[in-house]
């Protein structure tokens, strides 16, 4: 039996990133074209804005805005990062939310209404408990806490009926999150927690600053100034880490994945497969509940509580980012950022160019359908891999080849 | 016979990631001849017929057709050279009916309009030449697998092929269908095609081949003439050392009961009867019992009712003196370990590595995991351990995905795990379904050794040889019940055939004695 170590490229690892790194330049590439079209085509906006807008979608992260002659000026924009980060925070929980599921055979189309769930229940505890007798700080953990057991118990819905019942979860999902949507505006609607005092907004709750809840800056105000970034992302990272703890080196981990890998197998070796698909689906659901707490409980937010016809999108967004991630945890924390970085180059092209955010939603479109495609990518990357050792069709090369793999294999 | 050969695949070598399939092999196909090609699992014989049919390309040697170098880049130029194969999984398309399956590929066009007449007369006429019966309009999906293998070779004949690839035909047919094909090869030998035909069953490759190929460990071993030889000598030449092809054992010391079954009925799911129906009986330590029985009479439910796999509707299961009756699976599995009969629905995970797997049913012990977190270490070391005690062969050694090896080494791997669990009872069902003569013999001696440590063996096959040579007790199975016991030392294969066949039945009291 021979034996040796992939190389860097044969690595498995290394193809799903090129994979998801190819659908996410070519999505790019596409709204580059896109903004290359419109410039073209409108006398207003002619080649000088399209070269500013396609310089806007790869590197609007760091744009500073324009010069006094109008040219675009960069540098390290702490507003633009830090907004980023805070607004990569929900996305990396719902990713996660879908990648555990994912990682156990089910797929977790539900995280917009365990999102919904949890953004009622922290809310509810955020606003409902005064903070002149209670710490807020404490108050601050309850409402996180409750928004995650709310997204876990959403999430165990749809799971427990796969389990019991045989319903695909996918249905129960879809129809759990319209349950939740139609939910919270009914718990909400004639509620104190409607904010009354600014009247210019109808639909939105107060901000759970004013009951003085939000969640500490832990010093990142300090490096990111002048933006919305808190602790919620550092918080965010942690529960990556644990998720990839808990997948990878314990035995809940593994038999999470013995059940979605092979359910039948799983209960042979005495597995309760049972438990174990609710259990991952309550997983799943507490971190897109806790995805709502952590956006919700900043401070700053406002939750627009009429939500009964339209889900939040953070929650579907949940999918691209845990598929560009090939699912793993560590991954859908860059995914995660990859994404919010999306709209801040959206904000970007609206203030700085004629060119309006959308264009940045016909990307995310693009990576999305192509994310689903990174597994197509990624089998393409491997037969290249493998036609590269394979002789050509010419006798003469075929010593050569044989040559570098002896190489290879000593 | 004429001596020039029709195909001469020389010193054709062909490597994997990690292992080296082919290595410097040559065979040379004589025009009409049946020649076997007969090799262990992973021995190389499917991937030495795939470069022969254009799917993988060698890295070294040549292919030469009537004394001409060819190149075959992929299965159209071979279609295109006369060579024609029946794989063992077959390639047809389940929705398509069976004359659209066999022209699929070759179809008769005019004006771009299919016409299928022409087409349905050449395969009528095919079909009755060789006395291939099919029923061109029925869907795929309909009809058994003997059918679908002879729209298989019909599909090669409609294209003229003159050389025919069969890789193992006959692991999915039964013993009728299995003496029909051995016709339809001779038939076709006669008529000048020429036949390889790969397996790994000695008493096929005995009664219909001319000359045998030899392949192990992906090397070349030997080329021979079947008159000139016999099983023993080609099942030494397949394994490389001397094979006992009959099973050596000491007569059996039964001990205590291990495991008592009584009045157990466990529900159908296919009909409304009971699909094992107030079945009583014991098993004893020291003992190797066998479940015989014609497939599909209720000797999977009686195993899935015992394991917990399903639960009974009626009855009491006492093992070790415990009643688990009502038992989880992993209660069960205290006691009880067991080689399934499917091993990727159940036996194995197969998108797991093989170290995952070899501790399926361990890995909650103290030394696999620290407070919910696994030892990677000690499962490593553990797994090292098993694959070089049970010989489990794979490309990458512990990290090897499952789903990547072999059939006999994925078995050999259950059996491994299931055995290191040191069990008072061992449930092993149809454990050499499917392997080759080298690994039936190890799995063999392996059950017999536990047995002789003093385990319960309880073994379900639907071999009669396996029942008739490894057994020490025999229960038949027929629709449910238990119609008789055996000893195998004092009965014949035709009673246990009449017993199976539910012919023959004993009384109830009989059963009791």
């Amino acid at each position: 039996m021979k034996q040796r170590g992939p190389n860097l490229l044969e690595r498995e690892g290394t193809r799903s990133v090129l994979a998801s790194m190819i659908s996410i330049i070519i999505g790019m590439l596409v709204g580059s074209i896109l903004i290359l079209i419109m410039g073209l085509s409108n006398s207003s906006l002619g080649l000088s804005s399209a070269w500013d807008g396609i310089r806007l979608v790869f590197g609007g992260l760091f744009s500073t805005g324009r010069s006094a002659s109008g040219a675009l000026t960069w540098g390290f924009n702490s507003t633009s990062i830090g907004n980023m980060l805070f607004r990569a925070t929900p996305l990396i929980m719902t990713g996660l939310s879908v990648a555990v599921a994912f990682k156990t055979g089910l797929f977790n189309i539900g995280a917009p209404g365990q999102y919904l769930m949890g953004t009622a229940a922290s809310l509810i505890i955020a606003l409902g408990i005064p903070s002149e007798t209670v710490p807020a700080g404490l108050i601050w953990l309850l409402a996180f806490l409750g928004g995650a057991l709310a997204g876990a118990i959403w999430g165990a819905i749809p799971g427990m009926l796969k389990a019991f019942l045989n319903i695909n979860e996918v249905l129960a999902c879809i129809m759990t999150n319209w349950i939740a949507a139609n939910l919270v505006t009914w718990v909400f609607d004639g509620s104190n927690y409607r904010n009354l005092v600014e009247n210019t907004k109808s639909a939105y709750i107060y901000k759970t600053a004013y009951n003085n809840v939000a969640t500490p800056k832990l010093g990142l105000d300090a490096i990111f100034p002048n933006s919305q970034v808190n602790g919620g992302i550092i918080i965010a990272v942690v529960l990556a880490v644990l998720v990839y703890i808990l997948m990878t080196k314990t035995t809940l981990g593994y038999e999470l994945k013995a059940c979605g890998s092979n359910r039948h197998a799983a209960r042979y070796a005495g597995i309760n497969d049972k438990r174990n698909i609710v259990l991952s689906m309550a997983i799943a659901g507490a971190l897109s509940g806790i995805a709502a707490s952590l956006y919700y409980l900043s401070g700053n937010t406002e939750f627009f509580w009429a939500t009964y016809q339209s889900l939040p999108a953070t929650g579907f967004n949940g999918i691209p980012v845990a598929l560009l991630a090939v699912n793993h945890p560590i991954g859908v924390i860059f995914t995660g950022c990859f994404m919010s970085m999306l709209d801040i180059v959206g904000l970007q092209l609206t203030n700085l160019t004629a060119y309006n955010e959308y264009i940045t939603d016909v990307i995310i479109s693009v990576i999305v359908y192509l994310s689903a495609f990174s597994l197509v990518i990624k089998m393409m990357l491997t037969k290249r891999g493998k036609k590269g050792k394979t002789p050509t069709r010419t006798a003469g090369d075929a010593p050569a080849q044989t040559a570098e793999k002896g190489g290879e294999s000593a | 016979m004429q001596a020039e050969n029709i195909i001469e695949m020389l010193h054709i070598t062909k490597e994997f990631p990690g292992i080296v399939a082919n290595d410097d092999i040559t065979l040379q196909l004589r025009r009409g001849e049946i020649h076997a090609l007969l090799g262990e699992n992973g021995a190389g014989k499917s991937t030495l017929m795939s470069v022969l049919f254009g799917l993988y390309q060698p890295e070294k040697g040549e292919i030469r057709k009537n004394g001409q170098v060819v190149k075959i880049n992929d299965p159209n130029d071979a279609t295109a050279l006369g060579i024609g194969m029946v794989h063992q999984h077959f390639k047809l398309i389940d929705v398509f009916t069976v004359l659209d399956n066999i022209i699929l590929g070759a179809e008769t066009t005019k004006l771009g309009f299919l016409q299928k007449k022409e087409a349905r007369k050449k395969v009528q006429a095919l079909s009755e030449r060789y006395g291939l019966k099919v029923d061109l309009d029925a869907k795929v999906e309909d009809i058994t697998v003997g059918m679908q293998q002879r729209v298989e070779i019909l599909k090669m004949l409609y294209r003229d092929n003159e050389i025919l690839i069969f890789d193992e035909p006959t692991a999915v047919l039964t013993p009728q269908e299995i003496d029909e094909l051995m016709d339809i090869m001779r038939e076709f030998a006669k008529e000048g095609k020429s036949i390889l035909f790969i397996s790994h069953k000695l008493n096929e490759i005995m009664a219909v081949s001319d000359r045998v190929t030899v392949l192990r460990k992906g090397k070349y071993i030997g080329t021979v003439d079947t008159k000139d030889t016999d099983k023993q000598a080609l099942s030494n030449m397949m394994v490389g050392r001397p094979v006992q092809l009959e099973v050596v054992k000491d007569p059996a010391k039964p001990g205590d009961v291990v495991l008592q079954v009584e009045d157990l009925t466990v529900p159908s799911h296919l009909h409304k009867r009971n699909a094992v129906n107030h079945v009583s009986f014991e098993a004893r330590a020291g003992e190797i019992l066998c479940i015989a029985g014609i497939d599909g009479n209720g000797q999977s439910e009686l195993i899935y009712g015992l394991t917990g796999l399903e639960k009974a509707s009626h009855g009491k299961v006492t093992l070790c003196g415990k009643d688990i009756s009502h038992a989880s699976i992993r209660r069960r599995g205290e006691n009880m370990s067991h080689i399934p009969e499917d091993r990727h629905k159940h036996g194995l995970v197969l998108d797991f590595t093989l170290e995952q797997n070899l501790v399926l049913q361990k890995y909650r012990e103290p030394r696999f995991q620290h407070n919910g977190f696994i030892d990677r270490g000690a499962v490593r070391q553990y797994a090292q351990q098993l694959i070089e005690q049970y010989d489990v062969r794979s490309g990458q050694g512990p990290v090897t995905i499952a789903r990547s090896m072999s059939g006999g080494n994925q078995q050999k791997a259950i059996i491994a795990r299931e055995v290191d669990r040191d069990l008072p009872l061992i449930v092993a069902v149809q454990p050499t379904r499917g392997l080759d003569v080298g690994a039936i013999e190890y799995i063999h001696s392996q059950l017999v050794a536990e047995r002789d440590k003093g385990k319960a063996v309880l073994l379900v096959s639907l071999e009669l040889d396996e029942v008739m040579s490894l057994s020490d007790r025999i229960l038949v199975m027929y629709e449910g019940e238990i119609v008789g016991e055996l000893d195998p030392k004092a009965t014949t294969v035709q009673e246990l055939g009449l017993y199976m066949a539910g012919a023959k039945r004993m009384g109830k009291e009989a059963e009791r004695a």
